[in-house]
């Protein structure tokens, strides 16, 4: 989660070393799910000792199958775990150890995945009357994960809370997100409040994927106690955005919460697309510079902040531009041209990594800078988010 | 009433799918006209690589020489028309990979081939051990930094303490190529395998749902070709400036053929997009597009055969502007493709690009 980035910073980084994780690999090798690449061996040889920036993304395989693939900051698939469906978001446990990975919605699984111990990956049916919407997150203690879900029957968003202390995972209750459609969740650093962009769009499971309330959509980022479910805050933009469904989210080093949208108005619309939310004030909206202004296709597909939280990455997939913020100042810093590409996460300090559709992973060491592509694994779709998992 | 019928029939045809255009004909055309061709060629210029490795590492005359670098220029010429191809039977078994390790800025093959010298590492020296080893050593990516120096002359066969190791080593990696390009190749024949699976795209063939979804896997590799050529193997080599530009990161300069490489893979793009007859799918404010297109690739064919050749140290004769010339083209040329033609025809972009979420 793109949270978890920002959080990073303040519990201190977990390294892992990049033999300890491979180790962990072979053994998980022989698991039916997961299957080591032929360049893990190798890579195992050549570095063990470096501490591992790994990172995790959804994927599409030529020969149609999805899975997870785990890549290393060289940008090589290290490992895969099969999914029986198209994945979409990962979240990643405070101490790095565990991350679950759901279903792209309106998907009823997830996947608990310990990467880095000899064990099965936990498969997390949603309940019956629900289903996920491709995000969570983890408690600051890392015993509760929250997930979005869509209650359809009574047209309303809900966190379901998860109990994943344990090696089985049990659902203990939900939360309202005082919205129809949440779509990416957030926790603040101090682990107190859930923020919650609801995309505002009305679906059923038996109808797909068919948006059910274009007309009358009301889009909304919400701000909610962890602890009680508490409604703390909930937020709209003007009403003349009120078809910007607000969905993908990452939090920078002062907790404002940047949200990009995805635009369900008139094509020839060019309204602003990413707006920055914090509990008491009112939302803000950046302006995309003149020369991207209907080149992104009103469509943001990821929204991540640096290891630092003061630069916040949005990619706009289909125009094939990731767009780049000063936290601090809301200022347009630069952007880079990656066909499809959307998957965006810190890298080194200060650095991104931006994966494509067509395989492709690029590091951006500056928003204006060349982008280096680092590898291109062939027949790999990469999905919609990258996540750094250490 | 006529208005609630009216409102009827629209909302009918709002979730009604357009007809289905058909593909087949295009996917066709791209398999005869192109792939099956293409491949074969690439097949039988591999095939003749063991060969010219085991005649110059018996003794290097320069008759030796010249047929080798012919031989492999050959087939990189020929791996570069096909590598656009990301489906199907060159991803079988990770072949492409084994092919050649690309991009690899990191370098990551010149590293794990040091630490198969430094350990005399046998199991190198056959295909038959050298395929169960990292992707990134086995390639012809690998027999590039083995057989050539830095300087693009070739060291395959000269006397020094590694003569016998780096000739197995090559060897290996020669047959090793010549059975994927054989395998890939046969593979593609065959009337009952892949292509058989493109051209049934329909609700009983699990992988494409329709001739459409068959298509917009052939033509998006296309697509994905262009950015390959423009992002991954050009700008890198032209960097920020021409100051700081950096022509060995061209794919196969080192043996002096990044210009084959370069000129073949743009070549075999625009050979594949012509094999389709996609004429019959355009509308006809559209069919320009083609002629545009062709106007393009002919240009920066002429633009590329310009430059000066090996790129390998530095862009000599203004090649660096020349080159920069070209990456600008290929912007042009992604657009044309996209924007200009898989829109018109209906063909969805990228994974990315679908129905978002």
């Amino acid at each position: 989660m793109p949270l978890m980035e920002t959080k990073g910073a303040h519990l201190g980084w977990a390294a892992f070393s990049r033999r300890g994780f491979l180790t962990a690999l072979g053994g998980l090798a022989t698991a039916s799910a997961f299957s080591g690449s032929p360049l893990a061996a190798s890579l195992l040889e050549q570095n063990a000792g470096d501490d591992a920036r790994l990172f995790a993304s959804a994927y599409k395989l030529a020969d149609g199958s999805f899975g997870i693939g785990l890549l290393d900051d060289y940008g090589q698939v290290l490992g895969r775990i099969t999914l029986p469906g198209r994945g979409h978001g990962i979240a990643v446990s405070p101490d790095r150890r565990r991350f679950v990975a759901f279903a792209r919605r309106p998907g009823t699984f997830a996947l608990l995945v310990r990467p880095f111990e000899d064990a099965e990956p936990l498969a997390l049916v949603s309940e019956p009357g629900r289903h996920f919407y491709g995000h969570g997150v983890y408690s600051s203690d890392g015993r509760l994960l929250y997930a979005v879900e869509n209650d359809f029957e009574a047209v309303r968003g809900v966190i379901g809370v998860y109990d994943v202390s344990g090696h089985l995972a049990h659902r203990i209750g939900e939360i309202p997100t005082h919205g129809i459609g949440p779509h990416d969740i957030a926790l603040s650093a101090d682990g107190r409040t859930l923020v919650v962009a609801n995309g505002g769009i009305e679906t059923h499971p038996e109808r797909a994927r068919k948006k059910l309330n274009l007309d009358t959509m009301q889009p909304s980022v919400v701000f909610v106690d962890a602890a009680g479910g508490d409604l703390v805050a909930r937020h709209q933009l003007d009403a003349s955005l009120h078809q910007l469904s607000l969905r993908h989210m990452a939090l920078d080093q002062k907790g404002q919460a940047w949200v990009g949208g995805q635009y369900e108005g008139p094509s020839s619309d060019v309204p602003p697309l990413v707006a920055v939310f914090t509990p008491d004030d009112m939302p803000r909206t950046t302006e995309i510079p003149g020369v991207f202004a209907g080149k992104l296709e009103n469509y943001i597909g990821s929204v991540a902040a640096n290891r630092a939280g003061d630069v916040i990455a949005t990619s706009a997939p289909r125009g094939g531009h990731t767009l780049f913020w000063n936290a601090e100042t809301g200022a347009f810093l630069g952007a880079q041209t990656i066909p499809d590409g959307c998957g965006v996460a810190p890298a080194d300090q200060g650095s991104f990594l931006i994966s494509d559709g067509n395989g492709g992973v690029s590091y951006v060491v500056e928003p204006g800078a060349q982008t280096e592509i680092l590898s291109r694994p062939p027949g790999f779709s990469w999905d919609n988010h990258l996540i750094a998992i250490s | 009433m006529r208005a609630s019928f009216l409102g009827i029939v629209l909302s009918v045809l709002a979730v009604q799918p357009a007809a289905a255009a058909d593909f087949n004909d295009a996917i066709d055309n791209a398999i005869a006209g192109y792939i099956r061709p293409a491949t074969a060629q690439f097949a039988d210029s591999a095939g003749k690589l063991p060969e010219a490795v085991q005649a110059v590492c018996a003794d290097t005359s320069e008759a030796n020489l010249q047929a080798f670098r012919a031989a492999y220029s050959a087939t990189i010429r020929d791996f570069s028309r096909i590598q656009f191809l990301r489906f199907g039977p060159l991803l079988e078994e990770d072949r492409l990979s084994r092919l050649a390790f690309l991009p690899d800025p990191r370098g990551i093959g010149q590293r794990q081939i040091r630490k198969i010298y430094a350990a005399k590492d046998e199991t190198a020296l056959s295909a038959a051990t050298l395929k169960e080893k990292s992707v990134a050593v086995q390639s012809l990516t690998a027999f590039d930094l083995i057989a050539f120096d830095k300087d693009t002359n070739v060291v395959l066969g000269s006397a020094d303490d590694t003569r016998e190791f780096t000739c197995s080593y090559a060897g290996a990696i020669a047959q090793n190529a010549a059975q994927i390009a054989s395998a890939v190749a046969a593979d593609w024949q065959d009337p009952d395998g892949y292509s058989k699976l493109l051209l049934t795209g329909g609700a009983d063939n699990d992988l494409f749902r329709s001739s459409q979804e068959a298509m917009e896997t052939v033509y998006n590799a296309l697509t994905t070709g262009i950015t390959v050529v423009k992002d991954q193997d050009i700008l890198p080599a032209l960097g920020s400036s021409e100051a700081k530009a950096k022509p060995r990161r061209v794919p196969f300069s080192r043996s002096a053929n990044g210009l084959v490489y370069l000129s073949g893979e743009l070549a075999g793009i625009k050979d594949a997009v012509v094999s389709m007859d996609l004429i019959p799918h355009l509308p006809e404010e559209n069919h320009r597009a083609l002629d545009t297109l062709d106007f393009e690739f002919n240009n920066i064919q002429n633009t590329l055969s310009g430059l000066k050749a090996p790129i390998r140290q530095t862009f000599d004769g203004g090649s660096y502007n020349k080159l920069r010339a070209v990456s600008f083209t290929l912007s042009s040329v992604h657009y044309l493709m996209t924007n200009g033609m898989a829109g018109p025809m209906g063909l969805a972009g990228g994974f990315n690009a679908l129905d978002g979420d």
